[in-house]
This record gives C-alpha cells, sequence and structure tokens, in this order.
C-alpha cells in the first residue's frame, strides 16, 4: 500500500462512529475500504477494520481504525452516514461474519436469503465436504482394498469426535474448538 | 510454450505420496496405490519397501485448471499440456486413468 506499513489505531467499539467522524474531520475523507476478520482462538472478538485516506496529498496519507467486537454480542454503530459507500462493505461483513450494524442497512449482499450461517466465521463447518469422501484421506501405499489406520480430515471438516460424532452426552463443542480442528490434516487418536 | 489445456502424468516420476490428492482444493484426484518390497538390493541391506502406484485418476468434471497440483508435486510427476481433455457423453467418462493422462 503506497511502500508504507500501515498501523491500526484501536478504538473502543462504543467510540467506532465519532472516531471514524474524527478522523474524516482531521481530512481523512475517502473512504478506502472496511473489513472484518475472526480472531477466534485467540481473543473472542471480531475484529473490524476501515482505512480513510487524505487525498490531499496524492492520497498516500492513510488513518487506520479498528475495532474489536464481541462474539456473543455482534453489534457494531454503522458508518453509512458518514461514508455512504461503506454501507455496501458493512453488508459483506454482518453476513459472512454474522455481525449487525446499529442504523446500516440490513439487507444481503451475496449469499441467497435461504443460506443459514455465517460462512466466513472459522467454525462454520463445510457440511457438504463432511458428507462425501475425501480423496486425500488416504495414505502413500493405501488403497481401498487395504486401509490404513490413521486419519486426515480435509481443511473445513472437523475431527468427527469435535463434530458430526460427538459423544451425545457432551454438550456441543465451543466455536474455538470447532475452529481449532477444522485446519485439516491428521486427527488425533481418538480417546475412547 | 506449454498451454494449460490438460495436465498430464510423468507416472514415473510418482511416488504416491498423496500430496496432490489433498491439496486438490476440488477433490478431483484419486489415487490407489500400495507397498512392495524392494527385491534388488545389495547382500545383507536392511530390507525396504516402496510405494507402487496403482491407480491415478483425474476427474476432468471437477478440475478447475487451478494448477496446484503441478506447483505442489515434490518429484514433477505432473505437467501442463497444451491439448485439452476431450469431452465426453457422460460424467464417469471425464474421469480420466493413467494411459489417458500419460504424455504423448
Amino acid at each position: 500500500m503506497s511502500g508504507q506499513l500501515l498501523s491500526a489505531e484501536d478504538v473502543p467499539t462504543d467510540r467506532w462512529l465519532s472516531s471514524v467522524q474524527h478522523a474524516r474531520d482531521l481530512g481523512f475523507d475517502y473512504f478506502d475500504w472496511l473489513g472484518c476478520t475472526d480472531d477466534i482462538g485467540r481473543t473472542d472478538t471480531f475484529r473490524v477494520t476501515v482505512v480513510l485516506r487524505d487525498l490531499a496529498d496524492g492520497g498516500l496519507r492513510t488513518r487506520m481504525l479498528s475495532t474489536a467486537v464481541p462474539r456473543d454480542e455482534p453489534v457494531l454503530d454503522s458508518i453509512r452516514t458518514v461514508f455512504v459507500g461503506a454501507g455496501w462493505h458493512e453488508r459483506e461483513a454482518a453476513e459472512l461474519f454474522g455481525l449487525r450494524f446499529t442504523g446500516g442497512d440490513g439487507r444481503r449482499l451475496l449469499l441467497s436469503p435461504t443460506f443459514e450461517g455465517a460462512p466466513l466465521r472459522k467454525e462454520q463447518v463445510l457440511g457438504s465436504r463432511a458428507a462425501v469422501g475425501w480423496p486425500g484421506a488416504k495414505e502413500p501405499g493405501e488403497s481401498a482394498a487395504s486401509p490404513s489406520r490413521r486419519r486426515m480430515v480435509p481443511p473445513g471438516v472437523p475431527d468427527r469426535d469435535v463434530w458430526g460424532e460427538r459423544d451425545s452426552a457432551q454438550p456441543p463443542a465451543e466455536p474455538a474448538e470447532v475452529a481449532a480442528s477444522t485446519g485439516g490434516g491428521r486427527v488425533r487418536r481418538r480417546s475412547r | 510454450m506449454t498451454g494449460h489445456g490438460s495436465i498430464v502424468l510423468i507416472e514415473q516420476n510418482c511416488t504416491s505420496c498423496m500430496i496432490c490428492a489433498r491439496e486438490c482444493p476440488s477433490w478431483c484426484i484419486t489415487i490407489d496405490s500400495h507397498t512392495e518390497t524392494v527385491v534388488d538390493q545389495p547382500a545383507g541391506a536392511r530390507a525396504r519397501t516402496e510405494n507402487v502406484l496403482d491407480r491415478f485418476a483425474i476427474d476432468w468434471s471437477l478440475c478447475m485448471f487451478c494448477g496446484i497440483c503441478v506447483d505442489e508435486c515434490p518429484f514433477d510427476a505432473l505437467e501442463w499440456a497444451t491439448p485439452q481433455a476431450l469431452p465426453a457423453r457422460t460424467l464417469t467418462a471425464l474421469t480420466h486413468e493413467i494411459p489417458d493422462l500419460s504424455a504423448h
């Protein structure tokens, strides 16, 4: 990004709208982008980030603001009253991460109206992938005729002890546990 | 310059390591293999086994021509080729086995 490293200014959630407004008043009046990331595994938050630019000096002056939205109450003030174009980015973040933007445009942007879930949350399981056989599950030197005892799972499908064949006596796995086990690779040995 | 019409298998380079099948985002590569004891060993050497490829198939109805398998193969057993995979009347006929995937 113009050869410079941006560092985000961390803003409390309740001062999100006023901080964006303040940055605009300081001359960062061009909205570049707004994005969201899932911090699961580190903190129980989503991080919403916005980049604003000052076009006066060739667009080189930038300000990056970010805020941590709690996972159990993913609500944030919409900034579309300050930058109209941010509404589009907020709709995308809202449907992909299951956020709610107060005062934002609640309509869906990309997903079909019948789609359930938030596909970019890391605990989102690729259910259709769990249901069909993965060609990569086999070990070298293995065929269907001589299955190996080691097990591999594809990315996006958790360990069956965590999701799918979980012991019904246990409560459903925490989102962080599901997210941690969807990286793909070798499955840990069954405990029972 | 080599075109990106299809992917060919150089069978003698393949060690059945499964890396391409695991890296493939569209799950279009199927590999069957078995292990055999190496017979051609010097006297007194410890017995070794090697993997022998039985089946290597690419399902062209799933392949999205991303080339990740070509990039990931540590043994250069997969290569881009100019000729396109031939069309077929049924989906199952789009699964090409070792003879169809060998370089011409």
